[in-house]
């Protein structure tokens, strides 16, 4: 294809590109201020990441916060991630009135407002499941039940993309159902199941809602629920500190990520097609 | 814990049904625990401090780091801070057992008779008080708590209208009072408190209601209806953001709490002085005065030390040291308006923001609502902000 | 396979919903006026759900619905109009250019929504940066309060928050259309913009459905993004501004509960809508 005929699109692509970054560029900016505004910039300090009581070096809550955000999106990737796959590859070969249901039903967490699941949860954990620890635990099983859906739905993307006929032919070739899967279907997965782990990482770090109504106090609060808590006597830019403290971590990982992906990947999987697959 | 506590709920129906009819039941609900809902004995005199952490539930960033630090060290303690956005949350979240708590320290006294007689909280042993006698005499024993046998006052603080003195007449602020804020001239730069017990007595005392805790149907929707006229002739923005807004010129009027104002003074921005922020409250003292308690949970874990930090709030040097960071003015002897501004915690323009004597003695106060009209207030409220 | 997924979601989707039914036809705790659900339909009390269908049908709350839809609507044309030429040109730029594309596309995720909504608060007031870049270039007074409670700021800020959710789903699609269509399209002599009518965009209907129902369902039970970016002007106050206040600080929870089934069934119907039109065009597309 031609160059040119895309100038118009390349444009529009990367105002949009500048839009999305111009605020996430500010309120990194913010945390620099030497004042206690998070709006009007004085000057520049570290003042909120050192030198203040309150700054994420010296406030325990606020590393309480970064440890267990980070906590919960590491696990709730581990926990949703292998759920949503084996959902998605059972949902593909299960016909049936059954499998429409269970169709459906995935579909839902994705379209239900956060504060419903978030103020549902908070009942049936503090009425029904009363026997679950409250805390981290019921913050992670609702952050796993909120992005399984995710998962489902880019990972079945890909399988769609892929077709059985891989697999076909490994059984034909003698492999058992289960060595197929793992032999051949799982690997070609991999750039969606990438994917997946990286959209359910920034979801769950994103989340403010449920972890909110699910936190028992100040060793289950993580950083969106700090950052949210202006009440009466105001935030200070330590909070946007802390977020870009997290944003500087998240890229790490994510590059540590995408480097060992680069290493181990073998022939015929390419990770630019990471989220190729996401649709419905 | 939910269940057990709903249960138990269960048997002391007969005096939800006292308190929905209104009828303050503080002290009267005496006797054992089991039956008569609040609990009753304090802990005993003379107890050595837990090893702790002390957990206390608080609104965000309402005391200062370093009074926490200074407890810390003297007690060899950890202190962990939970927040809340609200009061009903803070509520729910006890009821529920969903947070575990030593202290709840800002509890709204009127909603003290439903964490009492729910068995919320447990009463204070004043032995571990030493420094109680610090209160202001208004304070001892406040009409909420008579004998002040849960709560200790935390902090105390007037609704006013915050203004920007190089933009608003502060004449003219005087002689309009509460009706500036209905004042076309200022559409789009007014807000008034995301609070609708705030809100509808701000409509109140406008129209000359002094009760702020009316069950009058007409009333409250005569103030619901005021309200709504904000939306159109004012734009009217309703938020706790005030403590900022007004500093950094956003907002030129806002109805808001003195508190927000004396922070305020950290919110300037570089080039404008605190000089041009100004604070209105009826010169009658005819408005709304209230305050935070602090208070120990009947499940605490930790009790003593939760005593114990009461009393390291009732010290003089500490309440100035967190009122110098939060702008709050707790209510302790000797932090009146003179000391505070020689001491340069507060600018002399916003000398009425920090609360006289006779103004908490003369302020209206919220007291609980009865079921059906607290019910009135905030669906009318809600009317009002649905737009 | 699907069973372990399945049944983790009926437990803690499935069953929390039902206890949202529980409080809106329950009661209160007597004393601390927080929600007493009644898990036994028996006991259903249906006072308050009659209260809130008649404020949302005849009364004050059908603007906030109304407002609601219409922002959702305005949103959604929002993102299109963005969204489809960015997934449109990320789907046919280069192989190796893309990863680094969709990288940046994701990047914003990376720092809290909230934060990012501070941000624009910050950009956007009268004397912020886009005053400045505006009075710079004559496009504006310079002088606009954008906070000041109007309508467009908010569909602004929802296009802002909820275009990634868009963009990556239709990108998706577009990814796996198949070029040799278009090209055939065009050796036939149809023209650029007749091919996108007639071929590309027909073929990239189910998925922009999918992107559409994405994010204007959430948007519709979203309450953060207009309080932050009005200072909590009333006049564009959503459903989900009434449900927080009902359900997070006030005594009558059963009110929030109600309204959230309201919204929800309202959603259901889209939802439905959706799966009915999907399913037609699989359909065909097997006929075909």
């Amino acid at each position: 294809m031609k160059r040119g005929r895309f100038g118009a699109l390349a444009i529009i692509t990367w105002l949009y590109v500048l839009w999305s970054l111009v605020p996430v560029l500010i309120a990194v900016r913010i945390s620099f201020n030497s004042g206690k505004s998070r709006s009007a910039f004085q000057s520049m300090s570290m003042r909120w990441y050192w030198e203040d009581p309150s700054s994420v070096w010296r406030s325990d809550e606020l590393q309480t916060a970064l440890t267990n955000t980070l906590k919960l999106a590491g696990l709730t990737m581990l926990i949703a991630t292998p759920l949503g796959v084996a959902m998605a590859i059972g949902l593909q070969r299960w016909r049936g009135k059954m499998s429409r249901g269970a169709n459906n039903l995935m579909l839902l967490p994705l379209v239900t407002p956060e504060i419903v699941v978030g103020v549902s949860l908070f009942l049936v954990f503090t009425q029904i499941y009363t026997s679950v620890p409250r805390g981290f635990t019921t913050q992670l099983l609702g952050h796993v039940t909120f992005t399984i859906s995710y998962v489902v739905i880019i990972v079945r993307g890909r399988l769609l993309s892929i077709g059985i006929h891989f697999e076909e032919a490994a059984r034909d070739l003698g492999a058992t159902r289960i060595q197929a899967m793992r032999l051949v279907l799982l690997p070609q997965l991999g750039p969606a199941i990438f994917a997946s782990l990286m959209v359910v990482f920034a979801t769950s770090v994103d989340d403010f809602v449920i972890s909110s109504f699910l936190s028992t106090g100040s060793s289950t609060e993580t950083v969106p629920i700090k950052i949210y808590s202006t009440a009466r006597a105001a935030a200070t830019p330590n909070v946007n500190a802390l977020a870009t403290v997290m944003l500087l971590i998240t890229l790490a990982a994510v590059m540590v990520a995408w480097l060992a992906m680069r290493l181990l990947r073998r022939g015929g999987v390419d990770s630019d097609a990471s989220l190729t697959s996401m649709s419905i | 814990m939910g269940t057990t506590r709903r249960q138990f709920i269960g048997q002391t129906a007969g005096l939800g049904v006292l308190l929905g009819a209104g009828i303050p039941l503080l002290g009267a609900c005496g006797g054992d625990d089991d039956e008569g809902g609040a609990v009753t004995d304090a802990i005993k005199d003379g107890l050595e401090p837990e090893a702790g952490p002390l957990r206390i539930f608080n609104y965000a960033d309402y005391v200062n780091p370093d009074t926490v630090a200074s407890f810390e060290e003297q007690y060899g303690v950890k202190v962990e801070i939970t927040t809340f956005d609200v009061d009903a949350e803070a509520i729910t979240k006890l009821a529920n057992g969903s947070v575990e708590i030593d202290v709840h320290n800002s509890a709204a006294p009127n909603s003290l008779n439903r964490l009492i007689a729910g068995g919320i909280l447990q009463p204070l042993n004043k032995s571990y008080l030493t420094n109680f006698d610090n209160l202001l005499p208004s304070f001892v024993d406040p009409w909420y708590d008579k004998g002040s046998k849960y709560t200790v006052p935390y902090t105390v603080f007037s609704s006013g209208i915050a203004y920007r003195n190089d933009r608003v007449d502060p004449a003219q602020v005087e002689e309009m009072g509460w009706d500036i804020l209905w004042d076309p001239t200022y559409k789009g730069v007014t807000s008034i408190l995301d609070d609708y017990r705030e809100g509808i007595s701000l409509a109140l005392l406008r129209a000359g209601i002094t009760d702020v805790n009316t069950t009058d149907k007409a009333q409250i929707e005569q103030a619901g209806a005021d309200l709504s006229e904000l939306v159109k002739t004012m734009n009217i923005k309703v938020n706790i953001e005030a403590y900022k807004d007004i500093p950094e010129g956003a907002t030129d009027l806002a109805h808001t709490w003195s508190g927000d104002m004396l922070a305020g003074v950290w919110y300037m921005p570089e080039g404008t002085d605190a000089s041009v922020l100004g604070w209105w409250y009826p010169s009658d003292g005819v408005g709304v005065v209230n305050n935070d308690c602090m208070t120990i949970t009947a499940n605490a874990k930790n009790p003593v030390l939760g005593h114990l930090w009461i009393n390291h709030l009732l010290d003089t040097a500490n309440a100035e040291e967190n009122f110098g960071w939060n702008g709050y003015l707790p209510p302790i002897k000797g932090l009146d308006a003179d000391y505070l501004i020689a001491n340069e915690y507060a600018p002399e323009n916003l000398r009425s923001a920090v609360l006289t004597n006779e103004i908490i003695d003369k302020g209206l106060r919220f007291e609980p609502l009865p079921v059906d009209a607290d019910r009135l207030w905030e669906e009318t409220w809600s009317k009002f902000t649905a737009g | 396979m699907a069973a372990p997924g399945t049944l983790w979601l009926v437990a803690l989707f499935v069953v929390p919903s039902y206890a949202i039914l529980a409080v809106a036809f329950g009661d209160i705790d007597p004393i601390l006026r927080t929600a007493a659900p009644h898990w036994n339909p028996v006991s259903w009390d249906f006072t308050a759900m009659r209260g809130v269908l008649d404020r949302v049908f005849f009364g004050d709350l059908r603007h906030v619905f109304v407002r609601t839809g219409l922002f959702a609507l305005a949103s959604l044309a929002g993102c299109c109009l963005i969204g489809y030429p960015v997934a449109y040109y990320v789907a046919r730029s280069a192989r190796r250019s893309r990863g680094a594309l969709l990288a940046l596309l994701v990047l914003p995720f990376w720092i809290s929504y909230l934060m990012r909504m501070l941000a624009w608060v910050n950009l956007l007031q009268t004397d912020g940066y886009v005053n400045r870049v505006l009075g710079w270039t004559h496009l504006g007074s310079g002088s606009r309060n954008w906070l000041d409670g109007d309508w467009p700021t908010v569909v602004f800020g929802l296009i802002y928050g909820y275009i990634p959710f868009f963009i990556l789903p239709l990108y998706a699609a577009l990814e796996r259309l198949d070029g040799r269509l278009i090209e055939a399209s065009r050796d036939l002599g149809a023209s650029k913009i007749w091919t996108f009518i007639r071929v590309t965009l027909p073929l990239s209907i189910p998925g922009l459905m999918a992107a559409s129902v994405i994010i204007v369902l959430p948007m519709c039970g979203d309450y953060y993004t207009n309080t932050y970016l009005t200072g909590g002007s009333p006049r564009t106050e959503m459903v989900g501004n009434q449900i927080e206040f009902f359900l997070r600080g006030s005594s009558q929870p059963q009110t929030g509960a109600a309204l959230v089934i309201i919204l929800m069934i309202f959603l259901m119907v889209l939802m439905a809508y959706y799966l009915v039109t999907i399913a037609r065009s699989q359909r065909e597309g097997a006929r075909a």
